[in-house]
């Protein structure tokens, strides 16, 4: 019961970090980092929140909130690619924009209600013991989740395309023997990064908590960014930092539900110091795995 | 030629602002009485800051253009606080409601260098020469809604789901818990502080966690509780809510929640002030309203509380009003054991509102 | 002496182009204004007068700004020796902890210098105990200085709020979880109006760190290893050890600005008490691409915008959330200029 409890918590909670964790992993290979995917993630959860408001399908909300996180991720791009403007500070003033934005109009949302995504029971699957209900009893957002980790991992590692936008983060010239241009697969993976971070925050507002309120996002998508360090920059490990931070999220509750008389505090610091355990153990392996021009986004600093 | 060109462009724009500014401040001289309200959330929280919210809008509509209001949200409970009051003055308050209570040392701060202005704080134990505190006994509203638990519960175990271990909360934790045992002293209630007052997701995780652990009705202290009163009811969770009605999210689990009528204290509040008759009223110290004055109460019952219980409830209010029933009346032990208050004593102000114990059947952290 | 100067005889020439990038982010601004049934003129002209038109308002500024500059020459440091140091958050709170504890434990114990200066000192050491931390991590573990920063800033948060609910709870605020007031003879002199020394002790610091980063030779050391690791290697530095005492440094400034608002400004410890101000001051550090001249500057227009974004509020009647995005649209404006320069 509780380990089922642990890991339904893990993946629920988790699913919106982990998107997250996928979208920064895309704008990280080509050697971009957005500080901002919080306020993308916020931008993703109210839009997806009005339409499914104003339109009651969840379906049509999910592109529409893809194509909103892309937009600001699109202002990213513009900025740090195209102006070369500072890519720490304009991520982190990315954030307040989306966080500002999405609060000013967000406004008379707060006591709508939306019907949104419901868990499906997946038949047969979801019957496993222990993992059944918790991986195969979810909400639609967290099934296509599944799709997209193994989908980014043949994208970026298998195909051509994959190739090139790693070129484009790692040796521009890989990009040019294929007669492509660097900067357009630069934009292309940072609205990809923006796209599946709002897509993130559509979990979050229409798939598992069916609210919209400001700054419901509550540092997940900075969480996410630092996740992808765990992940390795690797697509097909993004659910290991994500899930971990789920858990833990729901063993806090979990505790304090079987009455441990611990001070809260102490409790909420659990998802940040397993976060730290975990990047401890991925880290002592000492592989190298940034990719060289995110380097040197670090290194620019004069 | 070039430079005195850019010098009298210069020279221009700053005349303008200055004419704009002069302009501008004739203008907020206008001669009605500003009045300033602060909230520590958004006003559009669904909860604690929204009820202060309306109640300022109240006082607007109200007064019309006697007064001119101000309004500052998502005010942290610091110095900043302190500089917003400070600013609202300086634009020409000269009432001012700082509605949280970790708005108090601050406001206290700024009640002192501005002594032409009234403050009213909302929950504050601290008081100056003019400032007032003033606040409702909303722990009356919980403990009727505990009745309300008490009898909808067939698992015997409640859970309660709030943001932090401050008095105000553990107060309305004990207060529930007693009305529940009025009618079934079997049960517990398993507290959960999430460490937010509005985080949808971690509101999610506790009702998740709650219900795992066969809890059957879930009461709540935060701001935006549509979250939780939504999942109750679709988790076949009996729901009392906070702040607000929130009955049609929950048609068939909902069974009350305590609220606040912040509005006529509000108005009368600023007229005492406008009156200049703030010393010596009752909000010259701490002013405390209660179900008898109407600035707390119970949202309408849900189908889920049957007629004996709305009986039973309408009945202990009325007693409450009349005053012959008194919730923390002694004697109240804590859970270790510990009498709190002595039998047949009623509890200040002060004894009650600085509360940091739990009653018997609380299980949870008091820190 | 030559990069200076040269530095001045650019200025003006590039701040008239950010004034004319930042002048479209305000017309950008008045339309969504107006949009919203707001006259743009009327509450600019009431922003202006009422934050850069008084001594107060230009006093609240200055106090806004003391702690941005602190933890955004902070940030240069360390990013000069390559390290991305996200963490100004949690080192300013473990500052404003423990500089608050050693007030408490001292109170009216000793004479007023020695007692801010003890504060003061415990301040920088909490700060930089909780950045040292990520830096041991980062050359013991290879553990990403960027991912524990900022996830130590949380469990700063935790740690902060577990004491001010705890054992330093004030006796004497009827169980409201803050600490006690600290002792008069503690609170940092004012100069003039709410003033306090601590816009001054920041600009000294940041002038300090400026010299030693483009001065000393540990600057040097520090530049080389930020402009790459490997080559330092090479040149015998000790790259371990020189980035070790950046992340120190720059942790203790923050700390340092933790100390500061305490004594200065808040004059006890709250949840709450400068959330935020690592964020912005790292915002202020990168903005300036980590020059602390520049850093100063890029710090009070944060400060000033902070200000003045209550006043906005209090006059358009619009939510707050109107300040973020007219401090979000400013600071575009000014990274919209990009990188012009590579030397320094």
């Amino acid at each position: 019961m509780i380990i089922e409890s642990l890991l339904t918590g893990a993946v629920q909670s988790g699913t919106s970090v982990l998107l997250t964790v996928c979208g920064e992993t895309v704008t990280e290979r080509v050697g971009v980092i957005n500080l901002g995917t919080e306020g993308c993630m916020a931008v993703g959860a109210l839009s997806a929140y009005i339409v499914c408001a104003n339109t009651g399908s969840p379906w049509f909300a999910v592109p529409v909130a893809c194509i909103m996180g892309g937009l600001m991720a699109l202002i990213h791009a513009y900025f740090v690619i195209s102006r070369k403007a500072n890519q720490l500070a304009t991520g982190l003033t990315l954030m307040f924009l989306g966080l500002g934005l999405t609060a000013f109009f967000g406004r008379n949302y707060v006591s709508v209600s939306v019907t949104g995504f419901t868990r499906v029971k997946i038949p047969l699957l979801s019957d496993i013991p222990i993992i059944g209900d918790a991986i195969f009893n979810q909400d639609p957002i967290t099934y296509l989740s599944y799709l997209i980790c193994p989908l980014l991992c043949i994208l970026i590692y298998k195909t051509r395309f994959g190739l090139i936008l790693r070129g484009a983060g790692e040796d521009e010239n890989v990009v040019f023997a294929y007669g492509h241009d660097p900067i357009k697969m630069r934009y292309i993976g940072v609205i990809m990064g923006g796209m599946l971070s709002a897509l993130g925050g559509a979990q979050l507002s229409i798939a598992y908590t069916h609210t919209w309120i400001e700054g419901m996002t509550g540092s997940r998508g900075v969480i996410g960014v630092a996740l992808v360090c765990i992940a390795a920059w690797n697509p097909a490990k993004a659910f290991i930092g994500a899930y971990i931070f789920g858990a833990a999220q729901a063993l806090q509750m979990m505790l304090q539900q079987q009455g441990l008389e611990i001070s809260s505090f102490l409790l909420m610091m659990i998802p940040y110091v397993l976060v730290l355990i975990a990047l401890f153990i991925t880290s002592i392996r000492r592989r190298q795995t940034m990719p060289a021009e995110l380097k040197k986004v670090f290194e620019s600093v004069t | 030629m070039r430079t005195t060109k850019i010098k009298k462009v210069i020279a221009a724009l700053l005349a303008s602002a200055a004419a704009l500014t002069t302009g501008c401040s004739s203008s907020t001289k206008s001669g009605s009485v500003g009045v300033g309200f602060i909230f520590v959330g958004t006003k559009d929280d669904y909860g604690y800051n929204q009820a202060a919210y309306e109640a300022s809008v109240a006082v607007e509509e109200h007064f019309g253009d006697q007064i001119r209001v101000f309004r500052s949200e998502n005010i942290p409970e610091t110095s900043e606080a302190t500089r917003v009051l400070e600013q609202m003055i300086q634009q020409g308050a000269t009432i001012l409601f700082p509605t949280s209570y970790g708005h108090l040392d601050p406001a206290l701060d700024a009640a002192k260098d501005n002594p032409d202005c009234v403050f009213f704080h909302q929950g504050g134990l601290k008081t100056s020469e003019n400032l007032g505190t003033y606040f409702g006994t909303i722990w009356e509203s919980f403990y009727l809604a505990g009745i309300s638990a008490g009898a909808a519960t067939e698992s015997n175990k409640l859970g309660f789901i709030t943001s932090f271990a401050i008095p105000q909360v553990m107060l309305n934790i004990n207060a529930f818990t007693l009305g529940a045992k009025s009618v079934n002293p079997d049960v517990t209630t398993t507290v959960i502080f999430t460490g937010d007052w509005s985080d949808p997701a971690l509101q999610t995780d506790a009702v998740n966690s709650l219900a795992d652990g066969g809890i059957d009705v879930i009461a709540t202290h935060q701001d935006s509780t549509k979250t939780i009163v939504e999942l109750c009811e679709s988790k076949g969770i009996y729901v009392c809510g906070c702040h607000a009605d929130a009955s049609e999210l929950a048609p068939t689990k909902w069974l009350t929640a305590p609220i606040w009528n912040w509005s006529e204290l509000f108005i009368d509040m600023t007229q005492t002030a406008l009156d200049g008759k703030f010393k010596g009223s009752i909000y010259d110290g701490k002013y405390r309203g209660g179900l008898k004055e109407g600035v707390v109460d119970i949202a309408p019952y849900g189908s889920a509380v049957s007629e004996d219980v709305r009986a039973q409830i309408d009945a202990v209010k009325q007693q409450m009003i009349d005053g012959t029933f008194f919730a923390f009346e002694g004697e109240i032990k804590d859970r270790d054991g510990n009498v709190r208050i002595e039998a047949g004593v009623r509890p200040t102000v002060d004894e009650l509102e600085t509360c940091d114990w739990f009653v018997e059947g609380v299980i949870g952290s008091t820190d | 002496m030559s990069k200076l100067k040269e530095y001045l005889k650019t200025l003006p020439r590039r701040l008239g182009k950010t004034a004319a990038v930042v002048g479209a982010a305000v017309v950008l601004f008045a339309v969504f204004l107006l949009c919203q049934g707001v006259n743009p003129l009327s509450v600019y002209a009431n922003m202006i007068a009422s934050t850069l038109g008084t001594s107060y308002g230009i006093g609240q500024v200055l106090i806004k700004s003391t702690p941005f500059i602190l933890i955004a020459v902070g940030t240069c440091v360390s990013a000069k020796a390559g390290l991305v140091n996200v963490g100004g958050e949690g080192q300013f709170a473990m500052g404003a902890l423990f500089s608050v504890t050693a007030a408490l434990f001292i109170g009216d114990s000793m004479p007023s210098f020695f007692g801010i200066v003890l504060m003061m000192l415990a301040g920088m050491i909490g700060g930089a105990f909780w950045s040292g931390l990520a830096g041991v991590f980062k050359v013991k573990a290879n553990m990403n200085e960027t991912l524990t920063t900022l996830i130590m800033n949380y469990i700063a948060y935790q740690i902060v709020s577990y004491f001010v609910f705890n054992q330093l709870k004030d006796p004497d605020s009827f169980n409201w979880p803050q600490t006690s007031e600290i002792s008069e003879s503690l609170q940092l002199p004012r100069i003039w109006g709410k003033v306090t020394i601590g816009i001054v002790i920041a600009l000294l610091a940041a002038v300090l760190i400026w010299l030693m980063i483009s001065k000393s030779k540990w600057g040097y050391s520090l530049r080389v290893i930020g402009g790459n690791a490997n080559a330092a290697l090479h040149a015998g530095i000790n790259v371990q050890k020189v980035q070790m005492i950046a992340m120190l440094i720059s942790g203790a400034l923050a700390g340092f600005a933790g100390a500061i608002e305490i004594s200065g400004v808040e004059e006890r410890l709250r949840q709450t008490t400068g959330v935020n101000y690592g964020y912005l001051g790292f915002l202020a550090a990168w903005m300036a691409w980590n020059n602390p001249a520049t850093a100063i500057f890029t710090a009070v227009v944060i400060g000033f915008l902070s200000v003045a974004g209550n006043v906005l509020e209090i006059s358009s009647a619009l939510p707050s959330s109107a300040i973020q995005i007219l401090m979000a649209l400013v600071l575009l404006a000014i990274l919209w200029k990009g990188k012009e320069k590579k030397s320094a």
